[in-house]
């Protein structure tokens, strides 16, 4: 159980975990809007978009993700991040991420609004985006 | 019997061989470990998504009716995925799973409908490009150590298009990871998915996480969702679909450097053997040049006197 106003966070990916300590707050993105976790915050069960995920581990210092879509689930005072991809903004790469944006507004166009394809390729160009802004600052 | 000089190149290249085969057996058995890590960092992740999907399927009263859980009646095509490497020399691992894939087709022509195949590896593509049949999908260069990344990718497309009905049902073949010396051919239906795939099999609802006891104990206002239950158990459940794909991918992936470190290990002890073989074969040879050289000087001696 983590100290006083202090948050047990994890921070876990398919390909592995990212972060695992306790933090002031988190703050993320759902569906629903920004949304900001403290110690002893009632249960939540969110779906995460993509966004700049922020940790606050102490009053000077911020750990910064780059989050793809994901869950966030909230229970006695343990924040569990489930996302796809967690990465620090320095070890993002712009040129791919270009890329990829122009890849998915391509099969955006290419494809018929409604189907799986076409949503598919939404939920693309909504990280390529959010990414691509991350990485540039 | 082969000149000294032959049996000593032969030697020399049995020697050669020897020692590649022991480099990629070592290559192999090193990767493998982290092969093995990488199935082991997927387990907290997809256990997590299990307690997640518990919990929010508690609160909205089961699973609902999603595209990617409806069974369809009239299945007219079935879509087969091979999951082989990029790389041979891996005894026959690539070969099971074409021998297997052949087979599942044939089944489905039984059922009345048309087989579909996706392949991923570049042996699998290769091999079925051979035996002319249609691929609709490709996926290559990564089979060794597959990202999530590649996973959604097929995961993604694979429900789209049975959500879009292009195909009616989807069949996973893959090697499935028992020990370094052990792999199975393993048959999965991956779409529609399978409910205890989603909820876990029976004995994981034994042990039920605390979150879900206790927050089936509280007043279900207590828990809030962003967005409601039932939306998020929409979006949820097709995610299996990619954890699915992906461990299948991480597992074929240790199961080919299991194979090509047994193959490899194999080919290295048989040329052991050759090599043992040849030494023989090369003082026989020796011997009996000395043996001839002997005789010649005995029998030029005992002329001269």
């Amino acid at each position: 159980m983590a100290a006083e106003h202090m948050l047990d966070v994890e921070v876990l990916t398919p390909e592995g975990e990212v972060f695992n300590g306790e933090v002031r707050q988190l703050s993320t993105r759902t569906e629903v809007g920004e949304i900001g976790i403290l110690a002893n915050h009632a249960p939540v069960l969110g779906a995460l978009l993509p966004t700049t995920l922020r940790l606050h581990v102490s009053d000077s210092e911020t750990k910064r993700y780059a989050q793809s879509h994901g869950w966030l689930q909230v229970f006695d005072n343990t924040a569990r991040v489930l996302v796809e991809e967690a990465v620090a903004p320095e070890d993002l790469d712009a040129g791919a991420l270009k890329e990829q944006l122009s890849d998915a507004e391509r099969r955006l166009s290419e494809s018929e609004a409604g189907t799986a394809e076409w949503s598919r390729a939404v939920k693309d160009k909504q990280r390529a985006e959010t990414f691509l802004r991350i990485a540039q600052g | 019997m082969a000149s000294q000089k032959e049996v000593k190149s032969r030697i020399a290249s049995i020697k050669n061989i020897n020692k590649i085969t022991r480099a990629m057996e070592m290559v192999a058995a090193a990767r493998l470990r982290r092969s093995e890590q990488r199935i082991a960092d997927l387990r907290p992740y997809s256990e997590g998504m299990r307690k997640l999907t518990r919990i929010a399927s508690a609160h909205a009263g089961g699973l609902p009716r999603v595209p990617v859980l409806a069974e369809r009646e009239n299945v007219q095509r079935v879509g087969i995925v091979l999951v082989t490497a990029d790389r041979g020399l891996a005894g026959a691992f690539n070969s099971n799973i074409i021998r297997e894939g052949m087979r599942s087709a044939d089944r489905v022509r039984g059922e009345g409908a048309d087989p579909i195949f996706s392949v991923v590896g570049r042996k699998g593509v290769s091999a079925m490009t051979f035996r002319k049949q249609e691929l609709s999908g490709e996926y290559v260069g990564f089979t060794d150590r597959p990202s999530f990344a590649d996973a959604r990718q097929i995961g993604e497309e694979l429900v789209a298009r049975y959500v879009d009905e292009q195909v009616d049902r989807v069949e996973l073949i893959y090697n499935r990871f028992v020990s370094p010396l052990t792999q199975h051919v393993w048959r999965q239906t991956l779409l529609p998915l399978q409910q205890a795939e989603v909820v876990g099999e029976g004995a994981a609802a034994e042990e039920e996480s605390e979150e879900t006891q206790s927050g089936d104990g509280q007043s279900r206002s207590e828990w809030f969702f962003e967005p409601e239950a039932e939306e998020l158990l929409a979006r949820l459940i097709p995610e299996y679909v990619t954890i699915s794909v992906y461990r299948a991918l991480l597992e074929s992936a240790a199961s080919e450097l299991g194979a090509r470190m047994t193959a490899m290990r194999n080919a290295a002890e048989n040329a052991e053997k050759i090599n043992d073989k040849l030494t023989l074969e090369m003082n026989r040879a020796r011997q009996a040049e000395i043996t001839q050289q002997i005789l010649e000087v005995v029998s030029g001696a005992e002329a001269l006197s």
